[in-house]
């Protein structure tokens, strides 16, 4: 309230009403965006709750009213026996006292018959009127609407003040939370959107660092979207990741409509969803059947490539996965003949693998390599022939299912590769002690997909282009990696070659004489390498991936390291201390001292 | 035609009509002033002033104001009166006296607003 009693001063002092500042405000906008007015939700429950109010504050005034004239009225008596009239001073003084049930006695004379029967009569009414009065306000404190009217002023206010650069995360499952903790843990700001209460309330349990605000709305609606911050000037980014892939879209097209340049990043699963999100601007849609089926492919064509990829994808600290590879050639059952089956049957058959597929709709798509029933039937498994097929994909969306569709396959064939799909996260420790081969967790696919490209930008660009390289690129690529940081991953950083990151560099950079083998030699030994491996050298619009040591820096390259930690410290020092950088790159020793700079004559040329 | 119009209406009405009843007669003559209808017009404008609660129109927001313009002038009359009889020692006299109904002078000028801006809202709503 005292907000929105500033805000009401303000426009006053500024002589604006509210009209003309949302025109202003429109005016303002060169493109043409259309704006929503913010607090009409708010302020259209405040007033109700003050109009309901209006009734026990009229019948509090009336009963005061009537008892305070008809103590003025009655007679009374003082000292002397004779007949008196209490002023409205004294008796509103009584009726005060008497009404809020404190009762100081009977003032200014002890009262008489007439009186007190009187006043009997008014104290019952005055608490009546009281209890009335205060019921009614304690209900409205309770009330749902009002409750929600407060949350949401609350909300608007927090996301208003927002002072850095924060993503807006319209739905908060699984998904969302994973991205939650991880974009959290990076240090960036964001705020919620989820139609469940419960889920928004989870935000109060969950340990951030930074306070998250979190607003209960159908993120359907433009107005919950807007008061969420999609307007706000430092929104950087929507992602839309609800389990709803015609809300995803709505989202996805709320956010291009109103802010047109804004990155949005969507999440669904369903192919026809993705293109009527790609007619509105650009969004990046993460389909996680889709990446499954990728990367099931990119393993069957490339196993380096799938190895290397997953190795980064896992972030700092993964152990090297095993270097085992799908069959490549035979026959695949795929179990259930849903979006996920379609899609994974036509990446395995574009493979030039034959599929078979059970499903119990017979109208899912009718042809001889679909086996219509229930997998779960002996029968029905037993005409897919799993004894000389080499791979079994269970991909239905219930665990169950899924769990004893592998337990009676691997019965038949032991020697099955086993592709699964889990659906719910409570699943997980089932799933891991079945071992299966691939399992395909599309909530965490979508969580680790939007990491990647949110958190390194540059390692996302390197995935991307890296299964185009080949299987013994790819090869020797993870040969390069675990010479340098072993079989663990360690820190992925990102360098800019600027004046202002790397000023030690700069002159040689500059003049063409610094390489990316010079960036890697050792300030304390230069004929030593430190252990970090360029992945990515980024050059305006050019990536050059992998590159080798004897590739020419220029200024303004990015480049994205993978290795240990001391090797990124060791890397900034050649970058910012000038006698450091002098020694990396051409092998004399300044001294780094004004003073002995000067008396031994040996300047640094950088400085 | 709505009830609750007529009770407004009413409301609006009678606290206009009962402050001109009591600032009406020689200012400084306290035997033209009746308190009782001082105490009339502080109530029956308090209740006007919740009857304007939670009006989200602009001319419901200046209903608003005005009954709280008066019923700030019409406390303040009551205060001064309360304050001439009970605690000065001179008691009610004649300045005093002229105090409190200038005092409510102010508060019937704010019911007057209030009441012109009911028969605005009024012509305005037959226009419609």
């Amino acid at each position: 309230m005292a907000g929105s009693a500033l805000r009401a001063w303000r426009r006053l002092v500024r002589g604006d009403d509210q009209a003309t500042r949302r025109g202003s405000q429109r005016a303002a906008r060169p493109r043409g965006r259309v704006s929503f007015a913010r607090s009409a939700e708010t302020s259209s429950t405040i007033f109700l709750i003050l109009r309901r109010m209006r009734a026990p504050l009229i019948v509090l005034i009336a009963i005061f009213a009537v008892s305070v004239l008809g103590l003025t009225l009655i007679p009374g008596r003082d000292e002397a026996g004779q007949t008196t009239r209490m002023g409205f001073f004294d008796a509103f003084y009584f009726m005060s006292y008497t009404a809020t049930t404190i009762g100081y006695g009977e003032i200014p004379q002890p009262f008489t018959g007439a009186q007190r029967l009187w006043v009997m009569a008014t104290i019952y009414l005055t608490v009546v009127g009281w209890a009335y009065a205060i019921g009614s306000l304690l209900t409205l404190l309770q009330d749902r609407a009002f409750r929600h009217a407060l949350g949401l002023q609350r909300f608007t206010r927090t996301v208003a003040r927002l002072r850095e650069p924060f993503l807006l995360i319209v739905g908060y499952g699984q998904t969302g939370q994973l991205l939650g903790r991880s974009l959290d843990a990076l240090g960036r700001r964001f705020v919620v959107l989820d139609v469940s209460g419960e889920r928004v309330d989870m935000l109060d349990v969950d340990p951030y660092h930074a306070d998250v605000p979190g607003l209960a709305a159908d993120a359907g609606d433009p107005r919950a979207l807007t008061v969420a911050g999609l307007e706000h000037p430092r929104c950087e980014g929507v992602l839309a990741l609800t389990d709803d892939d015609e809300v995803n879209l709505v989202v996805a097209m709320t956010a291009a409509l109103l802010r047109p340049n804004l990155p949005v990043i969507a999440r669904t699963a369903s192919p026809a969803i993705e293109r009527r999100m790609r007619a509105f601007g650009s969004p990046a849609v993460v389909n996680p059947f889709d990446r499954f089926g990728d990367h099931l492919r990119l393993a069957l064509r490339s196993p380096a490539s799938y190895r290397l990829m997953s190795w980064l994808e896992d972030g700092p600290g993964a152990r090297l996965p095993d270097g085992g590879r799908p069959p490549a050639g035979g026959r695949w059952v795929v179990c259930g003949y849903g979006r996920f089956g379609k899609m994974l049957a036509a990446d395995l058959r574009a493979e030039g693998l034959q599929v078979v597929v059970i499903d119990p709709r017979a109208d899912a798509a009718p042809g001889p390599e679909v086996l219509v029933g229930d997998a779960s039937e002996p029968a029905v498994m037993a005409r897919a022939e799993l004894g000389d097929a080499v791979g079994f994909v269970a991909g239905t969306d219930n665990d169950t299912t899924n769990l004893s569709l592998i337990a009676a396959a691997r019965s038949l064939n032991p020697a099955l590769f086993v592709a699964s799909r889990q659906n719910r996260p409570t699943s997980a420790p089932l799933f891991a002690a079945m071992k299966v081969d691939r399992l395909l967790v599309p909530t965490e696919t979508v969580a680790r997909e939007i990491y990647a490209q949110l958190s390194t930008p540059l390692l996302w660009r390197f995935l991307r282009d890296m299964p185009a390289r080949g299987d013994d690129w790819a090869a020797a690529m993870i040969e390069r990696l675990t010479r340098h940081c072993g079989h663990r991953l360690g820190a992925l950083w990102k360098i800019a070659l600027t004046s202002g990151d790397a000023p030690a560099l700069e002159p040689y950079v500059r003049a063409g004489e610094a390489t990316v083998g010079d960036l890697l030699r050792s300030p304390d030994n230069r004929d030593r390498p430190i252990a970090a491996v360029p992945l990515l050298l980024q050059r305006g619009a050019e990536n050059i991936l992998g590159p080798d040591d004897d590739v020419t820096l220029a200024p303004g390259d990015q480049i994205l390291f993978a290795g240990r930690p001391w090797a990124h410290r060791s890397l900034l020092d050649t970058m910012s201390h000038h006698a450091a950088g002098e020694y990396v790159l051409t092998g004399r020793t300044v001294p780094s001292g004004w003073l002995w700079q000067r008396v031994t004559g040996r300047m640094p040329r950088n400085r | 035609m709505s009830l609750e119009k007529v009770i407004f209406g009413f409301f609006v009405l009678l606290a206009a009509t009962l402050n001109f009843g009591f600032f009406i007669g020689d200012m400084s003559d306290p035997s033209l002033h009746n308190v009782y209808e001082l105490f009339a017009a502080v109530v029956v404008s308090l209740i006007a002033t919740v009857l304007k609660f939670g009006d989200r129109t602009q001319i419901g927001a200046v209903h608003l104001a005005t009954s709280l313009v008066a019923d700030l002038q019409l406390i303040a009359a009551a205060l001064v009166w309360a304050y001439a009889t009970q605690i000065s020692s001179g008691g009610m006299d004649g300045a005093e006296m002229a105090s409190v109904v200038s005092l409510s002078g102010g508060a019937l000028l704010a019911n007057l607003v209030s009441v012109v801006l009911l028969v605005i809202e009024t012509v305005s709503f037959h226009r419609r």
